[in-house]
């Protein structure tokens, strides 16, 4: 059996007294692409935050390669965020006074790279996802699938171990958005990338190995779709 | 829709947008309510200052002719004005002489011998614990409060009436008036301090109107948003337009009335505050009503003309904003012509302060006005030229080149947040090069030579006696030197005299070149304008009279035998700067002289610095000698007046508007990083350091700073120089004060940076990816 990259036990997270996380467990193994579905509000988002890091959860444990994110300091685990996950979101992602191709660039950047380098290093990935005509434009002059693109091919920039997409068709119209998990699904596959995609969409979470539902901040596998 | 109801549906957008439209209505209400109270601020300062001047007026008792004799409303008054530390205290003791003698301003009656009436401020500072040596001072029962008619120069002031039977008519300085009050006539003041005057106020509104101007677009991109959905429900642009506008009056509009508020509060605020010893009384500080109806007027005219102005580049489509994504290059030509048309206007009036004519006031103001609206319009196009070559090399930090990119995009914002301070700074470097420029003009030089004494008496009548003897005991006091002078005339009653001044041959020497000096020796001065009625008073066997009768003053004319064998003896300028004229005497040659009671004693006392308070025991010393003596602390240079007080003005302005641009950039700031809140949180969330986001934020605004301070100071110094070429004065540049002027703007910035980053540091948290 293989053992998992990424696991979470019993968390539980409140905000304003609401619990959002309430007993949720989680894992994913490398190269494993993980649907979170579950109805507005049901938690997904905030399961997505505190797996990947971004926000500690108030109760449980949250393991990556058998480290365990809490006993990390805040600059530890924003290493790890820069160097092992990458992120693609709903919207509002792009740094809007940023190229594309600087927007890709970005996370190389911050491991140290020279801009130069970052860029040609950045290159590949906006071919690879089919955006490479736009890569000198700035976000406000491209389309909403091309945006989105440009966040995934930034999200494989430092080819991640686990990508985390909180709804990344969200915003997008089918053919835009089939076409952005196409591409995203099969990067991730190439480079061994687990995925953990939040969505509300069967459509989308059609692209996952296996679903896992959260309903009222609690956690439930479903079996793989045949 | 017709106009109305457009500007009616932005009115109601402003009210009831939800949270959202409350708070981007109350920034700029906030923003617009800061700028209109200092706007009605400025606009009561005349008449403050008017009634300043009218209480200072009403309760005079300097008047061109005093009474010769007492009358039922006659009343005798001391000047028994004194120091204490660095505050001045008005002092007066009076004594009523008839029954119908009318009180001076402030009081119901007079205060009784041993009584005396103080102001609520001199009242609170005797109850100091370190007041010990003016409760000495002022050793007078507190019978009374001043009101406030009584208080000239504001709530803050010190000063007291003392009742006294001792005051007689005829002595040095006492003086009979017939009340208190006369109608003074206005001074005018010269070309060169009208032109001070008027820089000062322009140099102070002008950031104010920045501000104003940068409240009104306080949360413009959400509002843009929200007119976006609006050209989706089918509003048309120039309905958009037309919405806006009456969004943005809706803003100035409560700003109006916030501003209002914060003048009332501000006023009463002002009664219990002293800036650099000037102090108001609330109800001084009354607009003119036709000013403040104009700021009524403009204030909404300008928010709607500024909203329209802003929205000209900005296409407003039914699926979003369109800022230009492209933005057109800013054109420099016309933002040239704006300083050009400035230094136009003024050309023509360069060298008239040499002539004493009258600067025009309307084209002063035209020319300083267009020179620093020429910085709001060129700033704008610098930082975009400027940053356009930046952000180039390989190896610039990411923090660098997210500031340089987002500066790139959009510098308009980051400009017009720095546009108050720059056309603060430019205002207060043309004006720091001015007043350096025209000090010494109104920098006397005293010729007070402050090393042979610090501080100069003088005591007239009984008390004179025991000056020296008094000021001896005196802790803090290293020596001193008396002399004893009495006018000295050939008749009893006369219009020309000369003066008998009596004292050791080391003092003397003091005042005069002695040949040689021994007790006993009599000198008269030579080279002086009385010199040939002093050889007749020095006459072989003259009689003169001590103290002699004026037309106005009444003398005691005592008869005095001149001792005979007087030498000559030649000027020499007192630690005073006074030089003696008329007859020197030894005590042994003026013996009836010292003993007639119409001697005042002068000392000059050299004080010790290791003593703080040394100043304060001599005048304490000598109101106990006598309380009506004159202390006098040497100085070698002294300040006009009306020009000190133009400088207090300023720098009591320059203050209030730095605390307000500070809070324009603080607000212009938060709202900039509240817009990028998701952007800020996103960008952590895949690793990005927090410190590499603040000194994002640093540069973003360091950088238009930079280049804001640079084109203020160029220009600032540019204005300077031709306002100093206008008032005849050879231009020179104090780099170290102006750079001092823009070190200050830095500081204002850098303090805003400080202060927005909690909130910054706040936003970059993960819950600004929460979304429900």
């Amino acid at each position: 059996m293989t053992t998992s990259l990424l696991t979470a036990t019993g968390l539980r997270k409140i905000y304003s007294g609401t619990p959002a996380l309430d007993g949720a467990d989680f894992a994913i193994r490398a190269g494993e692409t993980v649907a979170v579905m579950g109805p507005s509000g049901s938690g997904k988002s905030t399961l997505l935050h505190c797996l990947a890091g971004i926000v500690p959860p108030d109760e449980g444990t949250i393991t990556y390669e058998g480290r365990e994110l809490s006993a990390m300091s805040d600059g530890e685990r924003s290493a790890l965020r820069r160097s092992r996950f990458g992120f693609v979101f709903q919207f509002g992602q792009l740094v809007p006074e940023l190229t594309c191709v600087e927007n890709v660039a970005l996370p190389l950047r911050l491991t140290g790279l020279g801009r130069r380098e970052a860029e040609r290093a950045a290159r590949p990935w906006l071919e690879r996802l089919e955006v490479d005509d736009v890569a000198h434009h700035r976000p406000g002059e491209i389309s909403g699938g091309q945006g989105q693109r440009v966040a995934v091919a930034r999200a494989l920039a430092t080819t991640p171990r686990v990508i985390f997409a909180d709804e990344p068709t969200g915003a997008l119209d089918s053919l835009n958005g089939e076409r952005v998990m196409e591409l995203l699904t099969a990067a991730a596959r190439e480079t061994s990338a687990a995925v953990v995609l939040v969505t509300h969409e069967a459509r989308v979470a059609a692209y996952a190995d296996r679903e896992i539902v959260v309903r009222d901040g609690r956690t439930r596998s479903l079996e793989p779709a045949s | 829709m017709t106009l109305l109801q457009d500007l009616r549906m932005g009115l109601a957008f402003a009210f009831r947008g939800g949270k959202e439209g409350w708070t981007r209505t109350l920034l700029t209400a906030v923003g617009v309510g800061l700028g209109v109270a200092l706007l009605l601020l400025t606009t009561a300062i005349p008449a403050a200052l008017q009634a300043r001047d009218q209480r200072g007026n009403d309760r005079s008792d300097l008047q061109p002719q005093q009474l010769k004799h007492a009358t039922a409303t006659s009343i005798l008054v001391g000047n028994g004005d004194t120091t204490f530390g660095d505050d001045d205290i008005h002092g007066r003791l009076v004594r009523p002489e008839g029954a119908k003698a009318t009180p001076p301003p402030g009081l119901d009656r007079y205060p009784r011998p041993g009584e005396m009436a103080v102001s609520p401020a001199l009242a609170d500072r005797l109850n100091d614990k370190d007041a010990g040596l003016l409760r000495d001072r002022l050793p007078y029962k507190i019978t009374a409060t001043i009101g406030d008619a009584g208080l000239a120069g504001g709530p803050a002031e010190l000063a007291y009436y003392a009742g006294s039977d001792d005051l007689r008519y005829g002595t040095d300085s006492v003086h009979r008036i017939g009340g208190f009050g006369h109608d003074a006539v206005p001074g005018s003041l010269d070309p060169v301090l009208l032109l001070l005057v008027l820089i000062v106020f322009v140099a102070l509104l002008m950031p104010v109107a920045v501000f104003v101007a940068a409240a009104v677009r306080f949360g413009g991109e959400r509002r843009d948003r929200r007119l976006a959905a609006l050209r989706l429900v089918g509003a048309d642009a120039a309905m958009t337009r037309r919405i806006a506008a009456g969004e943005a009056a809706a803003g100035a509009l409560l700003g109006l009335v916030f501003g209002t508020g914060f003048f009332l509060v501000g006023r009463q605020v002002a009664g219990g505050l002293t800036v650099l010893n000037v102090s108001v009384f609330p109800a001084d500080l009354n607009p003119a009503p036709w000013l403040a109806a104009l700021v009524a007027v403009a204030v909404p005219a300008a928010a709607v003309a500024v909203t329209l102005f802003a929205l000209r580049n900005v296409v407003i489509e039914p699926l979003g904003v369109v800022r230009t994504a492209k933005p057109k290059r800013r054109r420099l030509w016309w933002r040239v012509l704006l300083p050009l048309a400035g230094l136009a206007a003024l050309f023509p009036l360069i060298g008239k302060g040499d002539d004493g004519g009258d600067f025009n006031a309307y084209q002063v103001t035209t020319g300083v006005v267009l020179l620093l609206t020429g910085i709001t319009a060129l700033l704008p196009w610098l930082v975009e030229a400027v940053v356009a070559r930046l952000g180039r090399g390989n190896r610039a930090p990411v923090s660098w080149q997210l500031a340089v990119r987002r500066l790139q995009l959009n510098s308009g914002s980051a400009a017009r947040l720095v546009n108050g301070i720059a056309v603060a700074v430019a205002g207060a470097v043309a004006l720091q090069m001015l007043f350096t420029g025209v000090e010494d003009d109104y920098t006397r030089q005293t010729g007070q030579d402050t090393e042979q004494a610090q501080m100069w008496v003088r005591a007239s009548g009984a008390g004179g006696a025991h000056l020296d003897e008094r000021l001896a005991d005196t802790e803090g006091v290293r020596g001193t030197i008396t002399l004893n002078r009495v006018s000295i005339a050939l008749k009893a009653r006369t219009e020309k005299s000369t003066t008998l001044t009596v004292g050791t041959c080391k003092a003397l020497r003091e005042v005069a070149n002695l040949p040689s000096c021994t007790d006993g020796d009599i000198f008269y001065i030579s080279g002086g304008y009385s010199d040939k009625y002093t050889k007749r008073i020095t006459a072989p066997g003259s009689r003169v009279y001590l103290d002699p009768s004026y037309e106005f003053d009444k003398g005691k004319a005592v008869p005095w035998q001149m001792p005979r064998g007087a030498r000559t003896a030649t000027k020499k300028h007192a630690p005073n700067d006074m030089a003696r004229e008329g007859v020197l005497a030894t005590p042994a040659a003026a013996r009836a002289p010292l003993a007639s009671g119409t001697i005042t004693a002068e000392a000059y006392v050299r004080t010790d610095p290791a003593v703080s308070d040394a100043a304060d025991q001599v005048r304490t010393a000598a109101a106990a000698v006598d309380p009506l003596t004159t202390v006098m602390t040497l100085n070698s240079t002294e300040e006009s007046n009306q020009f000190a007080g133009i400088r207090t003005g300023l720098l009591v302005g320059a203050v209030c508007v730095l605390l307000l641009i500070g809070a324009s950039l603080l607000v212009g700031q938060l709202e900039q990083l509240r817009e990028r809140r998701k952007l800020l949180s996103s960008l952590v969330a895949f690793g990005t350091k927090r410190s590499t986001l603040s000194l994002s934020v640093l540069w973003q605004t360091a950088i238009p700073v930079a280049l804001g301070l640079t084109l203020a100071t160029g220009t600032g110094v540019a204005l300077g120089a031709v306002l100093l070429k206008m008032a005849a004065t050879p231009v020179t540049v104090d780099w170290p004060a102006i750079l001092t002027m823009a070190a200050a703007g830095g500081a204002v910035v850098a303090a805003v940076t400080l202060l927005s980053l909690p909130p910054l540091i706040r936003m970059m948290r993960a819950e600004g990816l929460r979304t429900e």
